[in-house]
């Protein structure tokens, strides 16, 4: 099935193709409002059916591993079974099994299907900087969870983004002054009292 | 050193789309990056986000259309900083700390109200594939739309292959005809079905 027709955004009429790709904005015929519309090919295009893969037809012919009748076309590039055009699920010009797509996506390893990241880097940076300025004496307790949660969560994805452990560095920093604060505090405390 | 996989094409910005929870959102920010062979929206709260990839082969229409944030922006400013003014050069002259306070007050609202209007006019930009109507809330301003178009439109070409005018006015000509019977062409099928529920006679 191809696109729809592509229709204005404020009065949701049709759009004219005069107004359509042309350099800078252009008004909507119907009420005047300024557009800048750019269409591509894909809007026209229709999307081709599913395929269900071939039946084998001469014997020996190598097979689809979750469907034996069917004629193998490719091979997963994370296992390497062989796939039929039905189970073969391309994704960014990688092709692999669905069993291969599901553990992708659970273990986070097909980068392409990644939709959420939790950034332990920034939240360990937070838990170590953040009650400094709020409250000093919160960091007793925050500077050994920032630590913990930097070392823990050091190998975790970071960002798709940012590829840097610097937030991860800072933490443990930060983290480890505020341990070393406490420690001098608590020894010049224990031993004022002995004297 | 290993090619970065992604480059930046807006900086953060925060809030969302009108079509994605509506509304400025302090807490959410959104940036949008150039894959190898895709966009990639990252919408941010600062400790998780989340990902929307937009296939270059996928991506039917950006749609630019500029609103009136600015215009908006420029009233709320305007009018604190004539306030402040007002205050300030109200009070006695003689209290001279207090007019400086209320001037310092000003200035920030001064400097935002430039930036403001130095970043030019704003917009909400939507980019369009087969299932997905989205709005890119990092494309906030008309001038930082089009640069990213401009950086996008050759790489999605790349993708998809060239369109001539002949062929856009062909294309949607079909689009048209492949319209459900007996809806006006003038009115889209969203249009045409609200206006018979409400009982109306959709008009050309």
């Amino acid at each position: 099935m191809a696109g729809s027709h592509p229709a204005c955004p404020q009065c949701h009429r049709w759009l004219r193709p005069e107004i359509l790709n042309v350099s800078g904005m252009a008004a909507c015929a119907s009420c005047g409002t300024p557009l800048q519309v750019e269409v591509f090919p894909a809007l026209f295009r229709r999307s081709s059916p599913g395929q269900s893969g071939e039946a084998v037809l001469v014997e020996g012919e190598s097979t689809c591993f979750f469907h034996p009748q069917k004629r193998a076309v490719l091979s997963c590039q994370s296992c390497g079974r062989f796939l039929c055009a039905l189970c073969d699920c391309a994704i960014s010009e990688s092709h692999f099994c669905p069993l291969c797509l599901e553990q992708g996506k659970a273990t986070g390893r097909i980068k392409a299907l990644d939709d959420r990241r939790t950034l332990y880097d920034s939240i360990a940076l937070s838990v170590a900087v953040l009650p400094v300025a709020l409250f000093f004496f919160a960091t007793f307790v925050t500077a050994p969870i920032a630590l913990f949660i930097a070392i823990r969560y050091w190998k975790a994805p970071l960002s798709l983004a940012r590829r840097s452990r610097i937030r991860f560095v800072f933490a443990i920093a930060f983290a480890s002054a505020e341990l070393v604060a406490w420690i001098v505090i608590v020894a010049m405390l224990v031993m004022e009292l002995n004297a | 050193m290993p090619e970065r996989e992604y480059r930046r094409l807006t900086r953060t910005r925060s809030g969302r789309g009108p079509g994605a929870g509506g509304g400025l959102s302090l807490s959410r920010r959104a940036s949008l990056w150039l894959g190898r062979d895709h966009l990639l929206q990252i919408d941010s709260t600062g400790y998780s986000e989340t990902y929307k990839r937009f296939y270059f082969r996928d991506i039917q229409a950006i749609i630019i259309r500029p609103n009136g944030r600015r215009r908006l922006w420029n009233w709320i400013l305007s009018v604190l900083t004539a306030l402040c003014l007002a205050f300030g050069l109200g009070t006695n002259p003689e209290l001279g700390a207090r007019l400086i306070v209320w001037l310092i007050l000003a200035s920030p609202l001064v400097a935002l109200l430039v930036v403001n209007n130095v970043f030019g006019p704003t917009c909400d930009c939507q980019v369009r594939t087969a299932v997905q109507r989205e709005y890119l809330p990092s494309l906030s301003r008309v001038r930082r739309a089009q640069r990213v178009l401009a950086i996008v439109r050759p790489l999605i070409a790349a993708a998809q292959g060239e369109l001539t005018r002949e062929a856009i006015a062909a294309g949607l000509e079909q689009l048209s005809e492949s319209r459900p019977a007996g809806v006006s062409t003038a009115i889209p099928p969203p249009l045409a079905d609200a206006a018979a529920s409400a009982g109306e006679t959709p008009t050309p």
